[in-house]
């Protein structure tokens, strides 16, 4: 049982004010290195099954797979072959992100009108040019809900990542417990886990307002 | 067999077929990888600290522990969690339902590992707190959707219900609740999910559960151990989804 000390905590901050805000950068760099690879895949991947029934629940079914393994479990299994640090918790992130942004990718893409789709062919347009110049442009604002979805999911999940030495602010959340008893214990885990309340709140208005500058104009409400 | 497909709306034989082949995906993927785990660790020759966890004993208790607290969890969140939410949704302030949401949304954005820490700082570490701090986390997503599933009940079903001279009390637990029992049990479905996951982290403030393997593996550079118990939290992961999943299509009321 430890007491809470709001000025020691405010104390805490002062002192430690630079390892916060590096954890904090390693925090939002892992997530965002992340979601560029996962969004690479997951928007490919979808572009390439979206109108090909089987492969599509193939691929949408093994995504939920992955993202109903347990967290530590999918940090475990990626350590022998890949070590400790960086590279098991980008992977696990990259796993985990890929269902939204997948399903969101071929939601998106089906969800165009039929009579938009029939025009574009009528000017002309090859599948291929209709995927890229109107499909995709019109499911962008679905696909970066997925995204924003997986941000969320992904900043949680990279706390836990401190324990296999992976970058951010669950090295805090860590060093609480592994200094249980002393008296920095509860400002260790408070100032992980507030930062990381604070970093998913602040990413998702982020990702309001580039859902709003990245959509077609045309599109805009 | 007939009336399932007529119900589940799916109108080729194909995609029933392609349905059945969905719902024995999950179990066969999960006898399949632990039959190659069984094979993998028969080949391998165990030292003496590997021999002290890679026992049936051992595993065994170990996945009762993370079985207990997955359900217990799980139990309390559904008896405590929907009937707030009815309460809720029957309040017409506004204002207590927007900050029970907003609050709810706060709470996703927390990471499980703080809260299971957090906890274990203030107050002590083992089982009760780990209960503890998997209903806290699981109450808000389950409270939520079955304040959002009575929500979306359509006005003019609500309304002929009224006007056939039903009570509100009728009108809830004969329309509003049906209706909304698919909402509810996909987010009991998610926190029964979640709490097999976060139960494994339970490990780190002492609460057992097969967490103990993936740490103690990993302290040890035992990677038999490591894998032995990540896959095993991996396989209940996914039988409990599946279970819930086959539950989900049997409970959903009928002309939905």
């Amino acid at each position: 049982m430890s007491e809470f000390d709001f000025s020691g905590l405010l104390t805490f901050w002062a002192r430690r004010w630079d390892d916060i805000l590096n954890l904090v950068l390693e925090h939002v760099t892992v997530v965002a290195v992340s979601l560029v690879i996962a969004m690479v895949i997951g928007v490919g991947v979808g572009m390439l099954v979206w109108n090909r029934p089987i492969p599509r629940s193939v691929v949408i079914a093994s995504a939920g797979v992955a993202l109903t393994i347990p967290s530590l479990a999918m940090l475990a299994v990626l350590i022998p072959p890949f070590g400790l640090g960086w590279t098991p918790t980008v992977i696990a992130l990259v796993l985990y992100s890929l269902l939204p942004i997948v399903r969101n990718t071929v939601v998106g893409l089906r969800e165009v009108p039929p009579a938009i789709m029939e025009s574009a062919k009528g000017m002309g347009m090859s599948p291929t040019t209709v995927l890229f110049q109107i499909q995709l442009p019109m499911a962008w604002p679905i696909i970066l809900t997925g995204v924003r979805v997986a941000a969320q999911l992904t900043i949680g999940i990279a706390a836990i990542a401190a324990y296999v030495a992976g970058p951010g602010l669950g090295q805090f959340i860590f060093q609480g417990l592994s200094s249980l008893g002393s008296k920095n214990a509860l400002n260790y885990a408070l100032t992980g886990t507030l930062g990381v309340v604070i970093l998913a709140l602040v990413i998702d208005a982020v990702f309001v307002s580039i859902t709003r500058s990245t959509t077609s104009r045309g599109l805009r409400a | 067999m007939a009336f399932d497909a007529i119900r589940d709306g799916t109108p080729s034989a194909r995609e029933a077929g392609l349905g059945a082949l969905k719902r024995l995906t999950a179990p066969l993927i999960v006898l399949l990888v632990l039959g190659l785990l069984l094979w993998w660790l028969s080949t391998l020759t165990l030292d003496s600290i590997e021999q002290r966890t890679l026992n049936w004993d051992y595993i065994i208790a170990r996945t009762r522990e993370h079985l207990g607290l997955t359900i217990v969890a799980s139990f309390l969140v559904a008896v405590l969690a929907i009937p707030t939410g009815i309460l809720l949704s029957r309040t017409t302030s506004r204002p207590i339902r927007a900050t029970v949401l907003g609050i709810a949304n706060i709470g996703q954005a927390t990471p499980a590992v703080g809260v299971i820490i957090l906890l274990a700082i203030i107050w002590r570490t083992g089982y009760t707190t780990a209960l503890v701090a998997l209903v806290a986390y699981s109450f808000l997503p389950v409270l939520r959707n079955t304040m959002i599933g009575l929500q979306q009940v359509d006005e003019s079903v609500r309304e002929s219900a009224k006007g056939m001279g039903m009570t509100p009390n009728q009108v809830l637990l004969k329309i509003e609740l049906p209706l909304a029992v698919p909402v509810i049990l996909a987010g009991l479905r998610t926190s029964l999910v979640f709490t097999v996951g976060v139960a494994t982290i339970a490990t780190f403030i002492n609460a057992g559960g097969l967490g103990d393997m993936i740490v103690n593996g990993l302290k040890l550079q035992r990677y038999p151990v490591l894998i032995t118990g990540a896959v095993l939290v991996a396989c209940i992961a996914l039988i409990i989804d599946w279970i819930a999943g086959l539950a989900e299509d049997k409970l959903r009321p009928r002309g939905t």
